[in-house]
């Protein structure tokens, strides 16, 4: 009778994933008619409550797995079925958390668009797969999840598909994303072939079979294409180059794919199956993590581009994540997660809320230009007081100034970090360091966003000599907005804004390496952060408010460098695109040339023999029987003469034959 | 003594006779008379064996069956004769050649 008691929240659970599904479903047999984006709303507020109602049955309470019997493939039994732990409760309640104000924020923004009824639908998709993914109890099943949340975000990036930027981004972001999925594929079936089973309790709960099994090469290479399939979903180095493109697609969509779905389920797989990794994979992912948060954060230094400068900052706090993994944090990573998703998705749907205006006014003046660079705004404070203030909370949560959530978090990584490093030797002492830097570059980048964006003049007016008047964002994009940056502060997440060890969140998942705590990282790095992330963001305000840039001569090649994003896509340009697509021409030249004119040239011999043997043919097999003919023809016309028709020559010609058979026949006798 | 062997040369001088004017005579009517010779050469023969047949009389009989044959078939080849005659205004078979082709 036990397991009677968890029917509530199964059904629930199976309710999270039903209602945006059956949302999909729906909105794909209604088509054009569903423009009002209310029934997919509707299915993430059912979604939401259910996922508040599983969560609070679930959250510290035992892990709930229920599987059915899904298909044989000889003796060997696939099941499909639900995980409830601490792990996915928290997921399935942020990913509808986030999905719903996003929801309402584009049942605005996306106002008028031709393709809206694609776009709700996509959208369902997306929750869909997501929770899906959440939830799963198999690799196998997490994997069709996994699939799917790419595909969905490859329809949504390429939601615009008029646009030639989107359909490259949209493609770019698919093969990349491939690379990924062939890493989780090839994990997959490491870990099938060691141990005969996808099950995620069996494999890596308490008595899981990883835990007790010999350390082998296999694992350790799984370890790695795992790790490989969530560098290419969660954008790290060198596989991060799809995100900034997959800017093109809607706003609203891009702050859903940084926040809460696509990007976070590289990181929450990682965790998911975390017993796999062994100490050389887990230094590698810290060493990714490290590299990527420093890389990203230094081109959202010089980016123009608003949304360029929030898709940087997205893989730079991966590579925060990535690299909390890495130092076996993974409750942190977790807890990074949750406030970072809260943050970026308030500060990509502020900027959606900004870019809205701008193009507002691009298309009410009929102007030309470029409504997300940066260069155009200014001043915005004055027009968009909420959007500002609601932009202040994120930016510092970002940043990781007290009281906010990304404090929290933030802290809790690098003190870690430093804190791991003790154990470390050598060059692996440099990530922390990294990763401190990192989060003194993000003060700078954002604080520059805000200061760009919201101080001084509108630039727009200088430069087409006018004076424009921008409007405040919507109420029902401003309430999205406000209930994010609620999850943007501490309060959601501890009572104690200093300490983040009093997070309820950080509570709920078992501390998987057991470091000793030195009290001196505890006061010293969060005062280092804060100390450097005030004093970047008063250069950041004296560089960019006061307009006191010292810059303006010095663009160097670091400038520069950061500017073209190390040059990452030309690098993939030339040694990957083209070198693939010289050595695809020459394939396709020696296809052309020798497998085809191996083909032609077989063809031709074959239609020369054959046109000698029709030759043959009409000119000598058929001139016989012909010639035959046309003897027996014209030697019976011949013979035939001049009696012809005359009877008693015919019976003359009978009986002479006759006679001829007859003495014939005596002979032979 | 007549035997078997001079019925039968009598017989073949018959047959060779009526053949002959059956290949060259140019009239219809001659032409039937050879074939008449022939049946006849063909008649003694069965009677000259008939000889032979110790039980009964077979080869007399069939002989008799042979005359009866021989006659109706002159009178329908006398009729077809007629016929042709109207026809073509002629019995000579060099003039009835419109079996050629």
């Amino acid at each position: 009778m036990e397991h009677l008691n968890h029917i509530p929240v199964i059904v629930a659970t199976l309710l999270v994933l039903l209602a945006p599904f059956c949302a999909f479903l729906l909105a794909a047999s209604l088509g054009e008619r569903n423009k009002s984006g209310l029934l997919a709303t509707i299915a993430i507020l059912i979604s939401l409550c259910a996922a508040i109602f599983v969560f609070s049955q679930v959250w510290q309470g035992e892990t709930i797995h229920r599987s059915i019997r899904w298909f044989c493939i000889g003796a060997n039994e696939f099941r499909v079925g639900l995980i409830l732990n601490n792990l996915s409760a928290v997921m399935l309640l942020l990913v509808s958390a986030i999905a719903l104000p996003v929801h309402i924020y584009s049942m605005l923004y996306m106002k008028g668009d031709p393709g809206i009824h694609r776009y709700w639908m996509y959208l369902s998709l997306f929750c869909f797969a997501m929770l899906g993914l959440v939830v799963a109890d198999g690799l196998l099943l997490m994997y069709m999840g996994w699939e799917l949340v790419g595909f969905a975000s490859y329809l949504l990036i390429g939601f615009w598909f008029t646009k030639d930027t989107a359909i490259k981004a949209n493609k770019k972001a698919f093969l990349i994303n491939r690379i990924g999925d062939l890493g989780f594929l090839i994990g997959l079936a490491l870990i099938y072939t060691q141990f005969q089973t996808f099950d995620l309790i069996a494999l890596f709960g308490e008595q899981g079979l990883v835990k007790h099994a010999e350390p082998t090469p296999h694992l350790t290479y799984a370890g790695i294409a795992f790790f490989l399939g969530a560098m290419a979903k969660s954008a790290q180095f060198p596989l991060h180059i799809w995100l900034p493109d997959a800017m093109e697609g809607p706003t609203a969509v891009s702050s859903l794919i940084h926040a809460a779905t696509m990007v976070a389920a590289g990181v929450f797989m990682l965790v998911r199956i975390s017993p796999l990794f062994d100490a050389q994979v887990l230094l590698w992912i810290a060493a990714v993590g490290a590299f990527t948060a420093f890389m990203a954060a230094t081109i959202a230094l010089t980016q123009q581009d608003i949304k360029k400068v929030l898709a940087f900052s997205t893989i730079s706090q991966l590579g925060f994540m990535m690299a909390a993994i890495g130092i076996g944090q993974y409750g942190v990573a977790i807890f990074h997660l949750v406030t970072h998703a809260f943050f970026k998705c308030l500060l990509f749907l502020a900027a959606g809320a900004v870019i809205h205006e701008m193009s507002h006014v691009k298309e009410k003046y009929q102007l030309d230009f470029d409504p997300q660079h940066m260069g155009y705004m200014g001043g915005l404070r004055k027009y968009m007081p909420w959007t500002f203030r609601l932009t202040i909370v994120a930016a510092l949560a970002l940043a990781g100034l007290p009281l906010t959530a990304g404090y929290l978090s933030k802290d809790a990584i690098l003190i870690y970090a430093f804190e791991w490093s003790e154990w470390q030797q050598g060059i692996w002492k440099i990530v922390p360091l990294s990763l401190l830097i990192s989060s003194g570059l993000t003060a700078f980048y954002i604080a520059r966003l805000v200061f760009k964006v919201f101080y001084g003049k509108l630039r727009l007016n200088r430069q087409f000599r006018r004076s424009f008047h921008l409007h405040e964002a919507p109420k029902g994009m401003l309430y999205p907005m406000a209930f994010l940056a609620m999850g943007s502060l501490f309060l959601l997440y501890s009572f104690n804004p200093l300490v983040f060890e009093d997070s309820w969140l950080l509570k709920g998942f078992e501390k998987t390496a057991s470091l000793q705590r030195m009290n001196i990282y505890h006061t010293v790095v969060p005062a280092a952060v804060n100390g450097v992330g005030i004093v970047v963001i008063f250069i950041a305000w004296r560089w960019y408010a006061r307009r006191k840039y010292p810059l303006r001569r010095l663009k160097g090649w670091l400038y520069q460098f950061s500017e073209a994003q190390w040059y990452a896509n030309r690098l993939y340009e030339m040694g990957v695109v083209k070198p693939l697509l010289g050595f695809s021409r020459s394939l396709y030249a020696f296809d052309r040339m020798v497998i085809d004119g191996m083909v032609d040239a077989g063809g031709a011999l074959v239609r020369s023999l054959s046109q000698a043997g029709r030759w043959l043919d009409t000119y000598v097999v058929d001139a016989l029987v012909n010639g035959l003919g046309y003897l027996a023809f014209w030697l019976g016309g011949q013979l035939r003469g001049p009696r012809k028709g005359r009877v008693q020559y015919y019976m003359l010609s009978m009986f002479v034959v006759l006679l001829m058979v007859l003495l014939l026949g005596l002979k032979l006798v | 003594m007549i035997t078997l062997t001079h019925l039968l040369v009598v017989s073949a001088l018959l047959f060779t006779i009526g053949l002959y004017a059956v290949l060259v005579k140019k009239n219809a009517i001659l032409i039937l008379v050879g074939i008449e010779f022939m049946i006849n050469a063909a008649i003694l023969n069965l009677v000259a064996f008939g000889r032979y047949d110790g039980a009964g009389y077979g080869g007399q009989i069939f002989a008799l069956f042979a005359i009866v044959l021989a006659a109706a078939a002159v009178a329908v080849a006398l009729a077809i004769i007629l016929n042709v005659y109207k026809h073509y205004n002629s019995i000579d078979p060099d003039d009835i050649n419109d079996l050629k082709d």
